[in-house]
């Protein structure tokens, strides 16, 4: 049995990857990731012990009998992540920081300091698969469809792949939570997260105010206007505003509008019928191949958004940019948010969306 | 794999002599000790010996001696104290501190200095021990002004002049407060000989309760109260006294002020064979403050080729090693501390790891622990 660094967020699923890995009998050591302080307290922000995740994980780990350490990675995340998805809002794009985070941040980081201490393999509470194949490494789709967590993780390194063990991503989400009350894990009945870790109250745009500056074009009024110029109203600044998103667009309208579009250069928001959000092809940017990739010509299916299904699309130019056509038309493709390429369960890749 | 524990800097075990001497008064002598009845005279005497064995431990006058919760309560007491009481003179008062002191000072003084309660100024120090003294003495003489430099330093072990410290305060008026919390009964400590007029110290460094400090105010000086209620503790930390609590704290202190003359020397011989055996094994490893006067029980490493010192750490303790690097306040923080940066500069390359030897550690603990260190270096470093 190999000696496993497991990634503990204090909540069930990683809980439970790690009671499953103590059972398999592996030498497992636990490591929650600080990748923020709550703390609003300048200057000296170094000193916050206190999260609830890492206290969480720490009491996951003392009834699992196994060693538990903070890894700080505050600032790495803060320039790769939070930096990243306040610039992606500041130029009109919906940015995916779960996606950036473990593509850039959170499995990188695990990897090198888990060689660091002598760890043959990585393991996190993700719902997804690796099979490993006479063609290599893979990663699959989690069994529970409604927990798998793939579109996330279509960024990670590929030669990363088999170092990585992903122990919930064979049990649905029912079967983990039995586990932890079978196992007495004090995060058994933890309500699920939902909101992006750097941004508990859910408002996103308190931290942008926050890191852009009071006076900032992102934040200032604009126009409500149709694709045809027309004038429909006013918003407060654009940075609050998604694809497809309906609320906040005022009242008065025949049917009912979706924003299409963000344009920062003239801070307006465009918006339209559920026709007009409809796009037959994306552009996608930032690729990431975790198999072969495909070919002009492949048929593949693509998946836009989290939680959405995957699509059956055609491979167009491939390059540093990916165009795909798609077999039917999808509503509030968003820029910014990443496409995920599959041939059934199976990862092909990704990116993010023009 | 036998484990060993190397950071006792961090907390030590609480000596079997001084639970003995708690017990009583967690049990049959329980009373309250501002109770009139026999049960609080009990209490009350024995908060009464405590504090006059603790006094004569450190060369103070019993009415000297204030119980408080740990040494943080007591370096926030003298700093927050100490300078709005100077603040009654009418002019805002000048807080000097040495930039390697705890951030139990630390913090306050910042907190102090952003509610414009205070101009704080940091003096400078150097890996050799050497105060900058003369570096923030501008103008002192006209304005009130509070001192605190620590007696011994936590990360590093190294030893202030605290003689230069009072002789320099005296030609412009300064309170001096001290926090001693890795001096007392790690080196001689008089308040009689060395005229500091605050003195912090804490029990647990010294195989005393947790929770239970002390701050030295010497006769005469003024501190604000931070909390009210009773008049205990001359008011300066009312609530009902944890007399088991005083009487551990005042035992472990004087036990360890008595055994010093053979304690410091043992300690002292421990951590040179540690540096020694490391010395030899690592090359290019630095001493923090090797130069320099130290206290007995803190060996302080600045690694080379070790990108990340709490990685460093986790595989020490993975090996059954147990250090910590600089501080143990400071959960996962990857970044260099602020001592570090003080005395060698922010983008100083080296990993700071420390070990700490207590009166129980042995040379065999010290030789394992110097053996892992160096293979763990030898496994980790750079190429």
């Amino acid at each position: 049995m190999s000696r496993v660094l497991v990634a503990m967020s204090g909540g069930v699923d990683s809980s439970v990857a790690a009671a499953l890995l103590v059972d398999a009998g592996h030498e497992v050591i636990g490591v929650t990731m600080k990748t923020f302080c709550y703390s609003d307290i300048p200057a000296h922000g170094k000193t916050c012990c206190g999260l609830d995740g890492i206290m969480d994980a720490k009491r996951v780990a003392s009834t699992l009998g196994i060693p538990h350490y903070v890894f700080d990675v505050e600032e790495d995340f803060t320039r790769d992540v939070i930096d990243d998805f306040v610039a992606e809002y500041a130029r009109g794009r919906t940015p995916n920081p779960c996606v950036r985070c473990n593509s850039n941040t959170k499995f990188r980081d695990l990897l090198a300091r888990g060689e660091a201490l002598g760890c043959d393999r990585i393991a996190t509470g993700h719902y997804v698969r690796v099979e490993h194949g006479s063609g290599g490494t893979t990663l699959l789709r989690g069994l529970d469809d409604g927990k798998d967590q793939s579109y996330f993780l279509w960024g990670l390194p590929p030669e990363m792949l088999p170092r990585l063990l992903f122990p919930v991503g064979e049990l649905t989400k029912t079967e983990v939570r039995e586990q932890a009350r079978a196992l007495e894990l004090t995060t058994a009945d933890k309500p699920e997260s939902q909101e992006i870790c750097f941004v508990p109250t859910g408002d996103y745009r308190d931290l942008l105010r926050k890191r852009l500056g009071p006076v900032h074009p992102a934040l200032e009024p604009g126009t409500i206007v149709r694709s045809n110029g027309t004038v429909v109203g006013e918003h407060a600044g654009f940075a609050g505003f998604t694809v497809g998103q309906r609320r906040g667009l005022g009242g008065g309208f025949a049917e009912p509008m979706f924003v299409l579009e963000v344009r920062p250069d003239t801070k307006e928001v465009v918006v339209g019928t559920r026709d007009e959000l409809l796009g037959a092809a994306v552009t996608v940017r930032e690729l990431n191949w975790l198999t072969t990739p495909p070919t002009t010509g492949d048929d593949v299916r693509v998946q836009l958004r989290y939680r959405a299904p995957a699509v059956p699309a055609t491979v167009g130019d491939v390059g540093a940019e990916l165009r795909l056509e798609l077999g039917n038309a999808q509503p509030a493709i968003t820029p910014g948010q990443s496409a995920v390429l599959f041939d059934g369960d199976r990862v092909l890749g990704g990116g993010r969306i023009a | 794999m036998s484990s060993v524990y190397l950071d006792h800097a961090a907390t030590t075990p609480v000596r079997d002599d001084v639970i003995a001497a708690m017990e009583p008064y967690l049990t049959a002598r329980f009373g309250n000790p501002s109770s009139a009845h026999r049960w609080g005279q009990e209490a009350s005497a024995a908060l009464e010996h405590a504090r006059a064995r603790l006094a004569s431990a450190i060369g103070a006058r019993p009415s000297e001696i204030r119980f408080v919760r740990g040494g943080t309560e007591s370096d926030n007491l003298a700093i927050i104290g100490g300078v709005r009481a100077l603040a009654r003179e009418g002019a805002t008062p000048v807080l000097l501190a040495s930039a390697i002191e705890h951030s139990a000072v630390l913090e306050p003084a910042g907190w102090l200095e952003g509610r414009g309660e205070t101009e704080l100024r940091l003096i400078p120090v150097s890996p050799d021990g050497n105060l900058g003294l003369d570096r923030v003495s501008d103008q002192l003489d006209a304005r009130p002004s509070l001192a605190s430099v620590m007696w011994a330093n936590n990360e590093t072990g190294l030893l202030l002049p605290m003689d230069e410290v009072v002789s320099w305060a005296r030609t412009s008026c300064t309170v001096v407060h001290t926090d001693a919390s890795q001096g007392v009964g790690k080196v001689p400590i008089d308040v009689g000989e060395v005229e500091v007029d605050l003195l912090t110290a804490t029990g647990h460094k010294l195989g005393g309760p947790r929770g239970c400090g002390v701050l030295f105010v010497r006769d005469g000086i003024e501190i604000e109260p931070l909390i009210f209620g009773g008049g205990q503790e001359r008011a300066l930390r009312p609530g009902t006294e944890d007399v088991a609590g005083a009487v551990g704290l005042a035992e472990a202190i004087h036990l360890a002020v008595r055994d010093l003359e053979a304690s410091g020397p043992r300690m002292a011989a421990l951590r040179d064979r540690l540096q020694g055996r490391l010395l030899d094994a690592i090359p290019g490893l630095r001493l923090n403050c090797g130069d320099a006067p130290r206290a007995p029980h803190v060996l302080s490493l600045g690694l080379p080729g070790i990108r990340n010192g709490a990685d460093f750490l986790m595989a020490l303790d993975l090996e059954g090693v147990a250090a910590s690097g600089g501080s143990a306040c400071h959960t996962g923080a990857a970044a260099a501390s602020h001592v570090i940066s003080a005395l060698y500069g922010s983008d100083d390359p080296f990993a700071t790891v420390r070990l700490s030897v207590g009166r129980a550690s042995t040379e065999d603990e010290v030789d394992r622990g110097a053996e892992v260190v160096a293979e763990v270096w030898n496994r980790m470093k750079s190429p």
